[in-house]
């Protein structure tokens, strides 16, 4: 067994440029046998770049990689495998209407060539899951399995290669609670038996729980590095960031009125025909943010897009805006009761990238006497509007008439906020408001989700980051295959209570 | 209609569908492998009659038609290679560049055959190959062993195409390539290579596909193929992308035609809806896939080029 | 790199278009230029110009010409807007006469004719001239010859069952296969007719010939230029084969029994007289085996019987002094 203070890897000033940008500049960075050494940073940072150069699938322009302590050259994924380098990407490595083994085998020199040699493989598979307690049933097609064995796939397909050193870059994002704690617990052997692990996350709570070393990278630049026991989330936030940061909003006690928004026995049909939604009763009144936690693609995109008018909800279900029933009315007339609609995609639902600021900030009511004049577009009141509004609400943007497109996803999501609330909502509609975004445009956003609150808007939030939904909201709904099953108040929803939830466990919490 | 029902009636019909099958068998298989790599080529007819015409032509100067099937090899190879170089390495527009390479086909072909030949002139056809004992069976020993090679080649082609693709680790990196290429990357297999290897395939088949039709009928003709290849293409989509789907919508579309010709002599079908029924193959195949349906979906990544950036 | 891939592929295209171009243009521009006193001529037709068969036809016709002309061709013109074009680009050059070889370019020369008053259009076939009085209009009375190979057909066949294979039921197809199957079944035999649809699809051809040779048919003949893999079929089978249009002899010498040949230089030649006398236009001719348009020509490597022959011989000066009706 190597030694546990040797390098298994070092990156030496490590400079990448790519056409107007430099995305990694003099980067240092190493890994030990048996450590997870975490890279911390923003979107944009330069993690998945430096990542990439490891991979081969990026060549660095400056810098050494030193492998084994021996100076390596990795110019294709090919090179990095069998160096022993094995990356679970972000975005699933998979072929979807291909089986596990065939997954797995992939790429892999065949003792049958040129035919496969499947049952082998999947011999080697069943062991490799025994060994690491990675069930998967290597017969079965991938497209079939759900998001936490996909996971285990990627991870068994880098074991298969023998990989000694691991890259996972951002593994989590898909996971539930409970995914996290099990995969955690894989990782941590991996490491424990002598391999080197490069974890990727934005997600300052997992990473705390389960780095060696901590690596901060800011605008390509490593702006520090430390340890858990030496750091708190607050300060990785303030390296990431660049100045202090609130992570957990201060939710100050507001007064609830009367019902805003109500579903009754609200159904609805995903795009295959199948019910997403099951029979969900909810209620968001003025004054107070509901939040809607679940594990992705348990209905939540369908029952927010059956609240905004975009899609039907079945027959026997009933939604209420201010009391007027808008079951069968199209998008128009929800929001002339007052409803705005952050949606989950910024692009291209919630703005149109080839539009200017300009036009998009004006998108919803472009009809409207404000900017129209005689039936022609009156620009002097249109850039006005929308330069008060980029303004008020902190866009980064060099003019109004820029395209929508050039802007970073933090101030396109402030764009959308801008133009929803410049309507002053009653009900106002948040999905993922702030998926992908810097810490420092979420702080701005939920601070403002926040004042909204204040004015008596009621919201529904619906977000995959637990921790926004937990720091935000008055309560919190919990939705599973298509149903809310719990709906707990702000101060009773801890964080373990609900990661269970989220998994459909609900003994454990009645109990 | 009982003069249909004789056996001599049917045997000529069933003979008349695998021949008409033949050069859609092959040009359907080419581009199954090749769409199954995520490359869509609309250039097949042109690739046929650039074959056809050269095969032709060999058959014409030399007599040989082993040396013509070699002659439409290679012309499937080399445009397959240009193929290749414009779709996987320029990472051009698949659906525009096939349509040059269809447009070049037919011009091309058509210019070659007026300078070198002008008027038709036959020549030798592909000779029948009676397969020992097999030929003799009743019913279907004259429509199935009494055929030509590439006639056998063709439907040999649908097994081993299966094989290549569900059995060897080629077939394993041309199914990964066409669905998620930045999988097969990730995993060191060469998507540019893969592709490449799966197109030059898929253009070597539709230059043998050229060459069946024109060896079968033993004469030329500008535009010959009459938007063949992209009946084949079809036929793919028909298939759902496996070769036996595919080799039924080339027996059927076929059977089909062939049947419309027996009714049409046999004055089933009268001259005057004669034109109408010129249709029914396009519509019996039409009527087929919405009654077959089968969920399946194209290779997700076809017709979207491969790059890392 | 993207721009590379574009200039490729636009490449590959420009490429094809060219090769295209260089067949559909002035394929046999015969014309010496400046030689003042030649009457100008130019044929856009829809098929080869060596297709044996209806484009053919009028090319070998102006070329029997007897008259000091120069001559262009565009042929290939199968879609309708490309041989508009070429109509109105030789009127521009300020071509004398201008044959447009296809009942399709019909509406286009409507279109062109009155901008030209001083061209003469030859247009065909065709039975009116859409009362243009710059347009002369041509058709063969392709049932005669129709009626001649039928007579022979049926004689000559000994199960009695005679296929034919044509085109899609429109113009000279119809009325050269009509008159056959007047005269055949005259003659006591059956005729199966079948129109595959298509004037280029040689494979379907082919194949219909092979569903009459299933149905015992001992005797084939058909119309358009797809038929040379009918032909093939017939040759293949040894059965022997009756031509229309042009002289197929050439694909099968031993088995082509008789061509029906059109001349149509018989017209051409009166409306040419026509024009010269101050007629630019405004009749109608048909080429037929009295005004000698319409020829049989027999295949001396394909030996009849003297019975047959003088039956043959019969038809046709029945036809011409009109004690034979073919029926169309």
């Amino acid at each position: 067994m190597n030694d546990k203070s040797n390098n298994l890897l070092e990156m030496r000033g490590i400079t990448k440029y790519f056409p107007g940008v430099v995305a990694n500049s003099d980067v240092d960075f190493d890994v030990r046998y048996g450590e997870v050494h975490t890279l911390l940073g923003e979107n944009g940072a330069g993690k998945s770049t430096l990542v990439k150069i490891l991979f081969g699938l990026y060549q660095a322009d400056k810098g050494d990689l030193l492998l084994r302590g021996e100076k390596m050259e990795i110019s294709s994924p090919s090179d990095a495998i069998s160096s022993r380098i094995g990356m679970i990407h972000q975005h699933f490595m998979l072929v979807p209407t291909l089986t596990v083994a065939e997954n797995v085998a992939l790429g892999m020199p065949s003792t049958r060539r040129p035919l496969t040699d499947l049952d082998k493989a999947s011999k080697k598979i069943s062991e490799i899951s025994e060994e690491h307690g990675l069930a998967v049933d290597p017969s079965e097609i991938v497209e079939h399995l759900s998001v936490g064995e996909r996971q285990r796939v990627e991870i068994i397909k880098a074991l298969y290669r023998d990989a000694e050193l691991l890259v996972l870059d951002e593994p989590t994002a898909v996971l539930t609670p409970k995914e996290v704690d099990d995969l955690f617990v894989i990782l941590r052997r991996m490491a424990d038996n002598g391999r080197g692990l490069i974890f990727i996350s934005h997600k300052l709570r997992e990473v705390m729980s389960l780095s060696d070393r901590i690596t901060v990278l800011r605008n390509g630049q490593v702006v520090g590095a430390t340890t858990p026991d030496q750091t708190s989330r607050e300060e990785l936030a303030q390296m990431m960031v660049g100045r202090a940061v609130r992570l957990t909003p201060d939710l100050p006690p507001n007064e609830v009125k009367e019902s805003r928004l109500s579903l009754n026995n609200v159904s609805v049909k995903n795009d295959s025909g199948t019910l997403a939604v099951d029979n969900v009763s909810l209620e968001v009144r003025a004054g107070e943010i509901l939040g809607i936690a679940g594990v992705s693609g348990n209905g939540q995109r369908e029952i927010a897009e059956a609240i905004a008018g975009l899609r039907p909800i079945e027959p026997n279900g009933l939604i209420e805006i201010n009391g007027s029933n808008v079951s069968d009315t199209n998008t128009r007339s929800r929001r002339d009761q007052g409803l705005g609609f952050i949606p989950e995609e910024r692009v291209p639902d919630g703005a149109i990238p080839e539009f200017t600021v300009g036009e998009n900030l004006i998108l919803v009511d472009h009809e409207t006497d404000n900017f129209v004049s005689r039936g022609l577009f009156s620009f002097d009141k249109i850039s006005e509007h929308s330069s008060q509004l980029v303004s008020d609400f902190n866009v980064k943007t060099p003019s109004v008439n820029t395209p929508t497109s050039s802007l970073s996803g933090g101030n396109i999501q402030k764009v959308i906020l801008a133009r929803e609330l410049s309507a002053s909502p009653s009900v106002l509609l948040a999905c993922q408001p702030t998926r992908g975004v810097d810490i420092g445009a979420a702080e701005y956003i939920h601070n403002r989700l926040i004042e909204q609150r204040e004015l008596g808007t009621a919201t529904l939030l619906i977000s995959e980051d637990l921790d926004e939904v937990l720091g935000l909201s008055d309560r919190v709904a919990v939705m599973y295959e298509g149903k809310v099953i719990a709906v707990v108040s702000g101060e009773d929803a801890e964080r373990e209570k609900v990661g269970l939830l989220m998994a459909g466990i609900t003994e454990a919490v009645d109990a | 209609m009982n003069d249909f029902f004789t056996s001599s009636v049917l045997v000529a019909t069933a003979a008349s569908a695998i021949r008409l099958a033949t050069p859609y068998l092959l040009a359907s298989l080419g581009e199954t492998i090749g769409q199954r790599s995520g490359v869509l080529n609309l250039g097949v007819d042109g690739v046929m009659l650039l074959s056809a015409f050269f095969s032709y032509w060999t058959v014409l100067q030399t007599g040989n038609l082993w040396l013509a099937v070699v002659v439409a090899l290679a012309v499937g190879v080399i445009m397959g290679v240009l193929y290749g170089i414009i779709t996987v390495f320029f990472e051009a527009t698949q659906g525009i560049s096939g349509i040059g390479i269809f447009i070049f086909g037919l011009g091309f072909s058509d210019l070659m055959f007026r300078q070198q030949v002008g008027t038709p002139k036959p020549v030798q056809r592909l000779p029948r190959v009676d397969i020992p004992v097999l030929a003799d069976i009743p019913y279907i020993g004259e429509p199935l062993f009494q055929r030509s090679l590439l006639t056998y080649l063709a439907f040999a082609l649908v097994p081993l195409t299966f094989l290549l693709l569900n059995k060897t680790t080629f077939g394993l990196n041309i199914r990964s390539v066409g669905e998620n290429p930045q999988a097969a990357d990730s995993l060191g297999v060469s998507v540019e290579r893969t592709r490449f290897a799966a197109i030059l395939i898929g253009n070597t088949l539709a230059g043998l596909a050229g060459a069946a039709l024109v060896l079968q009928l033993g004469i030329f003709q500008p535009n010959l193929t009459q938007g063949m290849g992209f009946i084949a293409v079809a036929l793919v989509y028909f298939g759902a992308w496996r070769p036996l789907g595919v080799m039924g919508g080339a027996l059927l579309y076929g059977l089909v035609n062939a049947t419309v010709l027996q009714w049409k002599s046999l004055g089933i079908i009268p001259v005057s809806i004669s034109d109408l029924a010129g249709m029914a193959p396009a519509i019996v195949t039409i009527g087929a896939l919405i009654l077959l349906a089968r969920r399946v979906n194209a290779p997700a990544a076809l017709t979207k080029p491969f790059s890392r950036h | 790199m993207r721009k590379k891939l574009r200039l490729i592929s636009s490449l590959i295209a420009v490429l094809g278009v060219l090769a295209l171009g260089a067949t559909a243009c002035g394929s046999d521009d015969s014309s010496s230029g400046s030689d003042g006193g030649a009457l100008t001529m130019a044929i856009v037709a829809p098929s080869a110009s060596d297709d044996l068969a209806f484009s053919q036809s009028m090319v070998d016709s102006v070329n029997a010409l007897d008259r000091d002309i120069t001559v262009q061709i565009t042929d290939g013109t199968f879609i309708v807007e490309d041989a508009a074009a070429a109509i109105r680009g030789y009127a521009e050059d300020g071509v004398d006469v201008i044959v447009a070889h296809g009942t399709q370019f019909g509406a286009s020369l409507a279109e062109i004719a009155p901008d030209f008053p001083d061209t003469t259009f030859v247009w065909g076939t065709a039975t009116d001239t859409q009362g243009l009085d710059n347009v002369f209009a041509y058709a063969p009375a392709a049932d005669e010859g129709g009626y001649v190979n039928g007579v022979v057909a049926a004689a000559i066949s000994s199960t009695g069952i005679i296929g034919v294979v044509g085109p899609v039921e429109a113009g000279d197809a119809v009325s050269y296969i009509n008159g056959f199957t007047a005269a055949a079944e005259a003659g006591g035999a059956t005729v199966n007719v079948t129109y595959t649809g298509s004037f280029g699809d040689v494979a379907l051809a082919a194949e219909a010939a092979e569903a009459h040779l299933a149905n015992n048919a001992d005797v084939l003949t058909g119309t358009a230029q797809m038929v040379v893999g009918a032909v093939g079929v017939a040759s293949d089978a040894g059965v022997p084969w009756f031509g229309t249009q042009s002289n197929q002899t050439s694909l099968d010498p031993d088995l082509v029994v008789a061509s029906q040949v059109y001349h149509w230089e018989f017209a051409l030649e009166e409306m040419l007289e026509l024009r010269d006398n101050g007629t630019k236009g405004g009749q109608t001719f048909e080429i037929n085996l009295a005004n000698g348009g319409l020829v049989i020509e027999f295949n001396d490597g394909f030996e009849l019987s003297d019975d047959v022959k003088a039956a043959a011989e019969a038809a046709i000066a029945g036809i011409i002094d009109g004690s034979i009706d073919t029926g169309a």
